[in-house]
């Protein structure tokens, strides 16, 4: 199994996609006793422009903290798309949110659209499209366990609260859709 | 592995606002800047807690001013600002040299002049924290690299601080302070934590500037030892004193406590320095990519080594020089347009080439520059 990962997180200001990030970091490093970097790039907008997280996560130590050759691209916004795809490397994989980006260029790269908003408002709530996103990411790589991410989400929101039970379901959310749409037949997945 | 209640993933500016709440920091004063505003933020959720004050100021004038008062109230005392902020804080860090009041000031390097790129990276305050205020002066300026280092650091700095009786610099930037990254909260050894010293003295024999054996310790405001605090040069009863031999003897003062002890105030941290042919020397979150570029040299045979300035004032003289007199060329890598450079090239004279990796468009340096200047220098040097 692949014992380094090299995940950007793209989309607009406002869409939690920090938290995801620093989430899924908490899950590596308090839970599973990894190494985690996540640094965020934006804007100084409160909202509303374009954002990016990089997040490398290794048993070994991490050094410079962005990712240079990435693994997983996520894309939750049309602007975050079209930065993305320009600048993608060949085996990289680009997920994106296919409720939201409709304008999808061909060029070569392994991208797959996931009805990642309309999965969130379906459980409860659109805002939760970031934690969806998390269960795919997690659920594809396998690098750090579900129940690792199901407790770091525990340790952000108030026990048994409704906020935890709506961030836990959309990551239940994106871990059945990535194994619904990615697993049959694409041969995503690198375990 | 399982949870240990020590491990941590937080942010870099978190981390330097729990170290100096372990540290025994009990007040800050602040006006909240990025990309420093969680320094603020966690200490005013955690310093009323633990019977602290927070304030926030008007601006950061008033801040720092209020951070000396508390210190000489008996407090450990800090703030945080970045780039504005700081320039503002100059004038009232020259008061913590002149009264010789503990206390740190923690610069979250954000792109400058004024106000800049406010929520991109820069290390281009590197000479600001020496000679920032006006005035000959030592200062005691450390920078991170990391979230541990900013938790390690910052408790540090509050030690350095109290030991000197001098405000110590904490020089971060935007990579290493919003980064997240894995932390340890250590369970802090007592000499780790400075605990300030009552003068020994009865109140009326009790001089706070005394020269000579060491440092004078500082009395509380509010207790039995009364004295005077002033900007302008003093004697060693805190009254204002106009006497050339008086003025000598303290202005040289402020420097030879901080020069003089170098040995004991300098950190490093060498890294394949022992066969190295190319010396990179860096600080803060330079450092990172200085070391991811040292081991994909070293994956290709080529010796290189890094010297890290933990401690940027004092300047490092006696590290720089050692780490780079059998290097081929030493590079320099930073995010600024080589301040840090002159202070190599200075040390290392001019029979090695000394040359800069020097980057202010607001990107991190990547390992990749720093290595297509290595192979630059090769070339040059064949």
């Amino acid at each position: 199994m692949k014992d380094r990962w090299e995940i950007i997180l793209s989309g607009v200001g406002g869409q939690g996609l920090i938290l995801s990030g620093t989430i899924l970091g908490e899950a590596a490093v308090v839970y599973e006793g990894k190494n985690a970097t996540l640094t965020s790039s934006y804007g100084t907008e409160t909202r509303g422009t374009f954002t990016k997280s990089d997040i490398i996560i290794s048993s070994g130590d991490i050094y410079f903290p962005e990712v240079t050759k990435a693994d997983i691209v996520l894309a939750l916004a049309p602007v975050a798309y079209d930065r993305c795809i320009s600048d993608m490397d060949k085996d990289a994989v680009l997920i994106y949110d296919s409720d939201l980006i409709t304008d999808v260029k061909n060029t070569g790269v392994r991208q797959y659209g996931c009805p990642i908003t309309q999965t969130a408002r379906r459980l409860g709530n659109a805002t939760a499209a970031n934690l969806v996103a998390l269960g795919i990411i997690a659920r594809m790589t396998g690098v750090v366990s579900e129940t690792s991410v199901i407790k770091a989400i525990g340790d952000r929101f108030p026990a048994k609260s409704q906020v935890a039970e709506l961030n836990i379901k959309a990551f239940k959310g994106g871990v059945i859709i990535c194994k619904i749409n990615l697993y049959t037949g694409q041969g995503v997945g690198w375990k | 592995m399982t949870v240990k209640g020590n491990v941590r993933f937080i942010q870099g500016n978190e981390a330097m606002a729990e170290g100096a709440l372990a540290a025994g920091a009990r007040f800050f004063a602040g006006y909240p800047i990025t990309p420093s505003s969680e320094i603020a933020e966690v200490s005013s959720r955690r310093l009323p807690k633990l019977g602290g004050v927070y304030v926030q100021m008007e601006d950061e004038i008033g801040s720092i001013a209020a951070v000396i008062g508390a210190s000489v109230a008996g407090k450990k005392s800090f703030t945080a600002t970045s780039g504005p902020g700081f320039s503002l804080m100059q004038e009232n860090l020259g008061v913590a040299v002149m009264a010789e009041v503990p206390c740190v000031i923690i610069n979250v390097q954000r792109s400058g002049p004024s106000t800049g790129l406010a929520t991109k990276p820069a290390q281009g305050d590197v000479m600001q924290c020496r000679w920032g205020t006006h005035g000959d002066h030592g200062i005691i300026v450390l920078s991170p690299s990391s979230v541990q280092d900013c938790y390690d650091l910052t408790i540090k700095a509050f030690s350095l601080a109290e030991e000197y009786r001098t405000p110590v610099i904490l020089l971060a930037d935007e990579i290493v302070g919003h980064m997240r990254e894995k932390v340890v909260f250590q369970e802090l050894q007592t000499d780790e934590i400075k605990v300030r010293k009552a003068p020994g003295c009865s109140p009326e024999y009790y001089k706070p500037f005394r020269l000579g054996e060491g440092v004078t310790p500082l009395a509380c405001y509010g207790g039995e030892h009364v004295f005077r605090v002033s900007g302008s040069t003093h004697d060693e009863w805190g009254f204002a004193c106009s006497r050339p031999g008086n003025a000598e003897k303290y202005i040289r003062h402020y420097t030879e406590k901080i020069e003089n002890n170098r040995d004991r105030i300098v950190l490093t941290r060498e890294y394949n320095l022992s066969d190295a042919e190319y010396t990179i020397v860096t600080f803060g979150c330079t450092t990172r990519s200085a070391l991811e570029a040292m081991y994909i040299a070293r994956s290709t045979g080529k010796r290189v080594g890094v010297l890290e300035l933990v401690t940027l004032w004092p300047f490092a003289e006696e590290s720089v020089m050692e780490a780079c007199q059998n290097a081929r060329a030493v590079i320099v890598p930073e995010m600024n347009l080589g301040q840090v450079l002159r202070e190599v090239q200075r040390v290392v004279g001019r029979n090695i080439p000394v040359v800069g990796v020097n980057k202010v468009d607001s990107k991190a340096i990547r390992p990749a520059e720093i290595l297509d200047k290595i192979r630059e220098v090769e070339t040059c040097l064949v």
